[in-house]
């Protein structure tokens, strides 16, 4: 008992952050229908910025985070101006490919500027000092970013819901012709789409150095497995993307646990698979409404 | 793209005196390659033959019947396996066990393209993604099947004349395999079947009100995908000589991906243009030590933003332009 | 009017042949013009009179690229180096470093690319057991030296193994080693195995298993694998407790074993652990914090910060040459003992230089102390140059020496 509830945290704890890459990815997904395959290594690149402001130039903690999200902001901005507005006229796969290019290109960069050595990423919070509840250990570092995880995804949901600039980016998703005829500034809304991606992408890196330790390829796995929460959650729900980041986290956990950790991912898939089977637009995503 | 206005002009691959100068000097130039290029260039050269079989595959699926595959390096480590092990388990020669690889992985192919019928998009990308890690975690992992991480030796096919080199008379097999499978790939968007994957490709739902059978053409097209990435493994299996799994990962798909979205998404001189550049670059920038992700990159970017529709799509405007010169 | 038309496009085609023919014809004689022009130079590949050539492929980009950096560096700054206090005999190396991302048809490019353009004297190195195996029959074929980490266990079965000199200790004699060490004197009693799911991993799998049979009340009662990209190994370390297992032996690069000790650690877990000699990288103390302390690993040269002066001084050297090399000491000095017995047979042939007279110095190398490598043996039946470890126990950011050197057959 006590070992299954010690994977079920673990399976959260990692399940949170695969939330969080799951939604900076269904984030650009709704607006312009993107799949970001860079979206990992904006993150890694958040976390170097962080690392280095922190540890080479010796920031207190809380301005080094600000200066890094701003930056990878600012950093997804630029490369929807840059690159991606200039591509109008490709297709989507098109797209896709530029990010592919986009993410070649950053994981090179974080190598040949922050070196390829494993670093560890100072945090406040205590990786050794744990919680036990009847057995089952937590340590702070976990719950502090668990909750930090959660807190953001609220934020998020409230500035998409809540707010007039939410209001116009999913104006601008569902009927672009139209957002534009109303007078909504599109291409503002898809560099801010942009932006706010990338400083997403930034926060699921910090929260993630401290515990997978830092390299320029530590996103890997975290970006794979959010992809496929995203689309397990539906690529236009927010709540999906938690919803799927959960789901994703505890399975692989109990999967190797239970079964096999070898066979982990396959299984995890292959259950993906079978839900969309089901339900072809993901858990919480809406149907698809084609004409001919 | 050019415009083919009746049914006649659509006979022939080949149309006019000029195209086939440049057919035959293409092919030429492809039966001299080893003799005139320096030698370390032949190597390349078979990776990109069996790359072409690959992405001209490839191209069947997304670019005719618009579904993307993201685990094709899936069904080309099925045709390694399944040549190599039928040449060195059962000795069966290799005339007989590449066919037979291409078979194994349209089959796999048919099944995988099943969930293909109800998902598309990023849904259709999770799926054929997922499918690409099974297959590596198996290969991975049963070890008495796959050799596991130790990887299996794959016994040396002999052929052709002696007086050529292994790595030339290997080259002469895949080119002319390349070959062979472009010219029917060429042919087979012509046909009624191509005209299907088109029709399903642009809108499925108008595709089976028109008659077209969804399920049939949309399976038929990851099968025959999943053939030319079978053939293609085979030749790989040779070409390295050594089979292991870490050779296809998902990084291997994301690779054909890119190669006939670069080259030009739904056509097969794209596919074959795409597939030599993303073979070709990394070895030449192989000496740039740790720029070479940077530069690889920025040139994939600049690619797709410069030429939108792809390397062909340049080469097209190109001779349009020369075809009015000097007005 | 179809027949019409296409007798003119033969006529047409013919006489494009005739020009193409003419043209390939003029490439021929070009071609045999330059090549053999090239080649006449060196009276052997790679040597001219002012020059060594050594070739390299390591992944200086991709997941692997720390091990590649470090090795690839190190080796390009000790060559330097050397260069630099007068290269050998009057010649100078030059080094020729090419990137393959961990990818093996990559490194099979290389390969070719080294030997067939670079022209070079000797390939060292070659990081991953699937990038040696895709470019293992070539460099065998083309008679170059091949000196290589890649562990002696997978040679088993190759003929032609003149020009193949192997220069690391093999995992699988290290796995036993250790764990015949801590039945002994640790007490181990259940032994439980945290390894990457390659054949790094499983051939330090496969020799615990060995040492486990050899000694005596111990027993096999766990394994976990991760692969390479896991960031998450907390279901490992929980199935690893489950097992019962009193030792821990980690046989992972860097990241994963500090996770997976951290993990451990989190979970209030304190078995025994031992760990294999890639391990023995003094970053280890910063990743793995304070648990990190009292585990035992092997080690095939004394260890940075260990208190040998050579060692010291050597790095003090690379770093000079490349300050990037401060990031990964222990894989720079790797790269290094991977090249020094080459260095050091180039010294014992003098001015002539063939392949032939390297192998043999190579074969001449008796109980040879370099700067780093330690008691390098080769011999006319033995291209397995490092048959000889020991044990270090980490203790205050230290690693201490705790036994003498332990010897093991080699298998060629």
């Amino acid at each position: 008992m006590v070992d299954l509830a010690q994977f079920l945290v673990g399976g959260l704890a990692a399940g949170t952050l695969y939330g969080l890459v799951a939604l900076g990815i269904v984030l650009l997904y709704r607006s312009s229908r993107v799949l970001n395959f860079a979206h990992g290594d904006v993150a890694t690149l958040g976390a170097f910025l962080a690392f280095t402001l922190l540890v080479g130039l010796n920031w207190p903690f809380a301005p080094s985070v600000v200066a890094s999200l701003i930056g990878t902001a600012a950093a997804g901005a630029l490369f929807y101006f840059v690159v991606l507005r200039p591509v109008k006229e490709a297709t989507l796969l098109g797209r896709i490919v530029v990010t592919l290019g986009l993410a070649l290109t950053l994981s090179g960069a974080n190598t040949l500027a922050f070196g390829a050595d494993t670093k560890v990423f100072p945090f406040p919070l205590s990786d050794i000092r744990v919680y036990r509840l009847s057995g089952v250990v937590i340590s702070q570092l976990s719950l502090g970013l668990s909750a930090a995880g959660v807190i953001l995804m609220a934020l998020l949901y409230l500035l998409v819901q809540r707010t007039r600039i939410g209001l116009a980016m999913r104006a601008v998703s569902q009927d672009l012709v139209a957002a534009q005829a109303l007078g909504i500034p599109s291409r503002r809304i898809f560099a801010l789409t942009w932006a706010l991606a990338g400083a997403l992408a930034a926060a699921a890196g910090i929260l993630a150095a401290p515990v997978t330790l830092l390299t320029p390829f530590m996103m890997l796995d975290p970006f794979l497995k959010g992809f496929a929460a995203a689309v397990l959650g539906g690529m236009d729900s927010m709540p999906g993307a938690v919803l799927g980041g959960w789901l994703l986290g505890v399975m692989e956990s109990l999967f190797a646990g239970y079964i096999s950790v070898k066979f982990k991912t396959t299984l995890a898939f292959l259950i993906i698979i079978l839900t969309l089977m089901v339900r072809p637009e993901g858990l919480l995503g809406r149907e698809f409404h084609r004409r001919v | 793209m050019e415009l083919r206005q009746r049914y006649e002009e659509d006979l022939f691959l080949v149309r006019g005196a000029a195209a086939w100068l440049a057919t035959a000097a293409l092919l030429a130039a492809l039966a001299f390659f080893p003799f005139y290029t320096p030698r370390y260039l032949l190597f390349p050269g078979i990776l990109v033959a069996i790359n072409v079989v690959v992405a001209v595959g490839l191209n069947v699926l997304t670019g005719l019947t618009g579904q993307i595959s993201l685990g094709h390096a899936g069904f080309v480590a099925i045709g390694a396996y399944t040549a190599t092990l039928l040449a060195a388990r059962l000795g069966v020669p290799w005339w007989l066990a590449w066919p037979a690889a291409g078979l194994t992985a349209a089959a796999f192919g048919f099944l995988v393209g099943l969930p293909a019928l109800r998902l598309t998009g990023p849904y259709l990308t999770i799926a054929t993604l997922g499918f690409g890690i099974a297959v590596h975690q198996v290969l991975t992992n049963w070890e008495a099947l796959s050799g596991g991480r130790m990887g299996l030796a794959v016994p040396r096919v002999t052929f052709g004349p002696a007086a050529l080199t292994s790595d030339q008379r290997l080259y002469y097999l895949a080119m002319a395999t390349a070959v062979l499978l472009t010219w029917a790939a060429a042919n087979l968007g012509r046909s009624h079947v191509g005209r299907a994957f088109v029709a399903v490709r642009d809108s499925d739902i108008a595709a089976e009100v028109m008659g077209v059978n969804l399920t049939w053409y949309k399976t038929l097209a990851f099968a025959v995908s999943a053939f030319y990435a079978g053939i293609g493994g085979a030749l790989f299996a040779q070409a390295l000589r050594h089979l292991e799994p870490q050779s296809f990962d998902l990084l291997q798909s994301i690779y054909y991906f890119s190669m006939i979205v670069l080259g030009g998404l739904g056509t097969v001189p794209g596919a074959v243009l795409g597939a030599g550049v993303l073979t070709v670059l990394p070895g030449f920038l192989s000496g740039f030590r740790e720029w070479l992700p940077v530069i690889f990159g920025v040139a994939i970017i600049l690619m797709m933003v410069l030429e939108p529709r792809g390397l062909y799509g340049r080469w097209l405007r190109v001779r349009r332009y020369f075809k009015t010169w000097p007005l | 009017m179809d027949a019409e038309k296409s007798g003119a496009i033969a006529d047409k085609g013919g006489e494009a042949t005739m020009r193409y023919a003419r043209v390939f014809g003029l490439v021929l004689i070009l071609a045999a013009l330059l090549f053999p022009a090239t080649a006449g130079v060196a009276q052997e590949r790679g040597i001219t009179p002012t020059e060594i050539i050594i070739g390299s492929t390591v992944p200086l980009s991709g997941p692997a690229a720390y091990w590649g950096l470090g090795v690839g560096r190190g080796i390009d700054a000790y060559l330097k180096s050397i260069n630099d206090a007068g290269g050998i005999h009057g010649r100078k190396f030059r080094t020729v470093l090419l990137d393959d991302s961990y990818l093996p048809p990559r490194a099979a490019v290389n390969v070719r690319e080294l030997v067939e353009r670079h022209n070079v004297f000797a390939i060292v190195g070659m990081i991953g057991t699937a990038n040696a195996f895709a470019a293992r029959d070539y460099i065998i074929e083309s008679k170059t030296l091949w000196i290589t980490p890649t562990t002696n266990d997978i040679w088993a079965g190759l003929r032609e193994k003149k020009y193949l000199f192997v220069t690391y200790p093999s995992y699988l004699n290290e796995g036993r080693i250790l764990t015949q060490y801590a039945a002994e004197k640790l007490g181990t009693k259940k032994m439980a195995v945290f390894y990457q799911n390659d054949e790094y991993g499983l051939g330090l799998l496969r020799g615990v298993k060995y040492g486990v049979g050899a000694a005596k009340g111990v027993k096999l009662v766990g394994q976990a694998s991760y692969e390479v990209t896991d960031a998450d190994v907390s279901a490992q370390a929980v199935k690893l407790r489950q097992s019962g297992a009193d030792t821990v032996f980690i046989a992972a690069t860097p990241t994963q074993g500090a996770l997976i000790v951290r993990e451990m650690a989190k979970l209030g877990w304190r078995p025994q652990l031992l760990a294999t000699f890639t391990l023995g990288d003094p970053i280890m103390f910063r990743l793995a914090g304070e648990a990190w302390n009292d585990i035992y690993l092997t080690a095939y040269f004394p260890l940075p910060g260990s208190g040998d002066n050579k060692i010291e001084e050597t790095l003090g050297t690379l770093f000079r040459y490349d300050a990037a090399l401060r990031g990964s000491p222990y894989n720079a000095l790797a790269g290094v003992s991977f090249i020094e017995p080459l260095v050091e047979a180039l010294r014992r042939v003098g001015p002539d230089v063939t392949k032939d007279k390297v192998v043999a110095a190579m074969e001449s190398l008796r109980n040879w102390d370099g700067a780093v490598a330690r008691g390098v043996t080769f011999g006319k039946d033995r291209h397995q140059g490092l048959n000889r470890i020991y044990i270090v126990k980490a203790s205050n950011g230290q690693y201490v020496k705790i036994t003498d050197w332990i010897s093991y057959q080699t298998s060629f």
